[in-house]
């Protein structure tokens, strides 16, 4: 079990709207969201010692400068002592929040700046995106040769899923309209409009039984937090967000490996994470929960304890995590509606539980929330990363 | 003229120093995975070391050819570019009673008559210079 509950906190958060922005250039969003997460902790710029900049994947020239510390230049911060990336695609979030707490925690670094943009939106053609996509992550000898991309691999995952619990389309399908119910309030986001499962069931079908309006949308965004001690957090700000439980499962890198497509590893990693925490899941009161496609959201609900075995599908149907309901779930909209900026779909769902626990969500806040438990999967969903936070410590 | 011989051909599998093997014998329509002589485990994909006791003892074996279906999709559309020509194709994750996993293509049946838990056999075809390893319904001559 981590040393972190309770001494690591974030202080601040930015974002720039994700979307397709095409004048807006990648290190915008970088500078943008910054800027602000530095202001919203009210920090000096130079006292910032440690940069993160999670990994981009639209151009590996941009990123090479990511790594290479352009970020450290653009900001102008003098009392930088390492510029370090840390990715691991849609899970970088929380191996970001892990690292920045651990080098707070150990002494390495004081203020941590952690930042993330991409121009998946507007940085490639769609049929480049596809092809990106038909690559990242998917082993070249023994997966890409048969025509896997995420769109078939969300297809085996759910057609797994129906198999062995009953679950309907109309019920997975009740995620997007879930997730869209809180885009409607997220200035941010993507897509904004109301989503009905009719809508989304007329969709064209790419991989069965996977739609178009299951998927991603691939867009261009930004978002950057800071990550310092508690004790400095709570002098910078009054609403700092406290880092209490985190767990992690890594089961597979080609899905064809995994042993369970209906279960991956978020029990075990949700158990630990809860188990630090000392709480439980009746204790949570948001859960920000990485989507990408639907059955993802929903087995990681399930599988954390929030729900039983097969029962998730009819959660998001009855709106039991819509805006309202009793388990407000993946309130930014999630990758669906929020859209997806490669590694930073998984930050923007972090920052979004960073800014619920700090009371700025603005029309979509959770009244009185207390503790969010966060997920998060890279890649073909190889991993299953849990965090707890609170703006009190459990 | 046609469109697709504007398209990109099927990507070729990137083969590995291990991996050679098995694309040799399925060139000879066999279906081959390797075995650890150290802890007796059957493995697939080909490795480098045996995954669960890292040793390097590691022999070929011929598999049954048998399977079952774990999961399945019908790809129709926003394929890769280099299997737009080849749409609607079904992908899919097969057990082999060996206790191995593997990813392939389920062909000469009608997608709409897959189901999981569904047995099949091996069967080779040829796409561009390699014979993949495809499954067909078992029994399905
Ligand atoms: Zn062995």
């Amino acid at each position: 079990m981590s040393r972190l509950k309770g001494d690591v906190a974030v202080a601040g958060i930015g974002e720039v709207p994700t979307g397709r922005y095409p004048e807006r250039d990648c290190m915008d969003g970088c500078v943008i969201s910054a800027v602000q997460a530095i202001a919203d902790a009210g920090i000096k710029k130079d006292s910032i010692d440690f940069v993160i900049p999670c990994g981009t994947v639209f151009s590996s020239a941009y990123n090479s400068d990511l790594v290479t510390s352009r970020v450290v230049e653009e900001l102008g911060l003098k009392g930088i002592h390492n510029n370090a990336q840390v990715f691991s695609g849609g899970a970088s979030s929380a191996s970001i929040l892990k690292v920045a707490g651990s080098l707070v925690e150990s002494g390495i670094a004081r203020n941590v700046l952690c930042v993330h943009s991409d121009k998946l939106g507007t940085g490639l053609s769609g049929q480049a995106g596809i092809d990106l996509f038909a690559y990242a992550g998917i082993h070249r000898e023994w997966e890409v040769p048969f025509g896997q991309h995420y769109s078939s691999i969300a297809g085996l995952v759910t057609t797994r899923y129906k198999h062995e619990t009953g679950t309907t389309d109309e019920q997975i399908t009740a995620v997007q309209v879930s997730n869209r119910k809180w885009a409607e309030l997220n200035p941010n986001a993507m897509f904004r409009k109301p989503l009905t499962i009719e809508e989304v069931m007329a969709s064209k079908m790419l991989s069965t039984p996977i739609r178009a309006k299951h998927s991603n949308m691939l867009a261009d965004g930004g978002a950057a937090f800071i990550v310092t001690s508690a004790e400095r957090a709570r002098d910078l700000t009054d609403t700092p967000v406290y880092v209490l439980g985190s767990g992690g499962r890594v089961t597979h890198h080609s899905l064809s490996q995994e042993a369970d497509l209906t279960r991956f590893g978020y029990a075990d990693a949700a158990a630990d994470a809860f188990a630090e925490a000392g709480l439980s899941p009746k204790d949570i009161d948001i859960a920000e929960i990485y989507d990408s496609y639907p059955i993802f959201e929903l087995i990681a609900l399930e599988e954390m304890g929030f729900v039983e075995r097969g029962q998730g599908g009819a959660f998001f149907l009855e709106g039991r995590t819509w805006p309202g309901g009793e388990l407000p779930t993946t309130t930014n909209g999630g990758m669906s509606s929020q859209g997806h900026t490669g590694g930073g779909g998984g930050v923007a769902i972090l920052v979004e539980a960073f800014r619920q626990l700090m009371g700025k969500a603005g029309e979509r806040q959770v009244p009185d929330a207390r503790f969010a438990a966060v997920s998060a999967t890279g890649g073909t969903y190889v991993d299953a990363q849990i965090e707890i936070l609170g703006n009190q410590i459990s | 003229m046609t469109q697709s011989e504007e398209r990109p051909c099927r990507p070729e599998p990137e083969v590995s120093r291990v991996g050679a093997p098995f694309w040799e014998a399925a060139r000879n329509g066999k279906l081959i995975i390797q075995h650890c002589r150290s802890c007796n485990e059957n493995i697939f994909y080909p490795r480098i070391r045996c995954p669960k006791c890292h040793s390097d003892a590691l022999d070929w074996i011929e598999a049954s050819g048998k399977g079952v279906i774990y999961s399945y999709s019908v790809v129709q559309n926003n394929a890769p570019s280099g299997f737009l020509a080849d749409m609607p194709y079904v992908v899919a994750i097969v057990r082999l009673p060996e206790g191995v996993q593997m990813l392939t293509n389920i062909v000469d049946c009608d997608p709409d008559s897959i189901h999981c838990d569904m047995p099949v056999e091996v069967v080779f075809r040829q796409v561009e210079n390699f014979d993949l390893p495809l499954f067909r319904p078992a029994g399905n001559k």
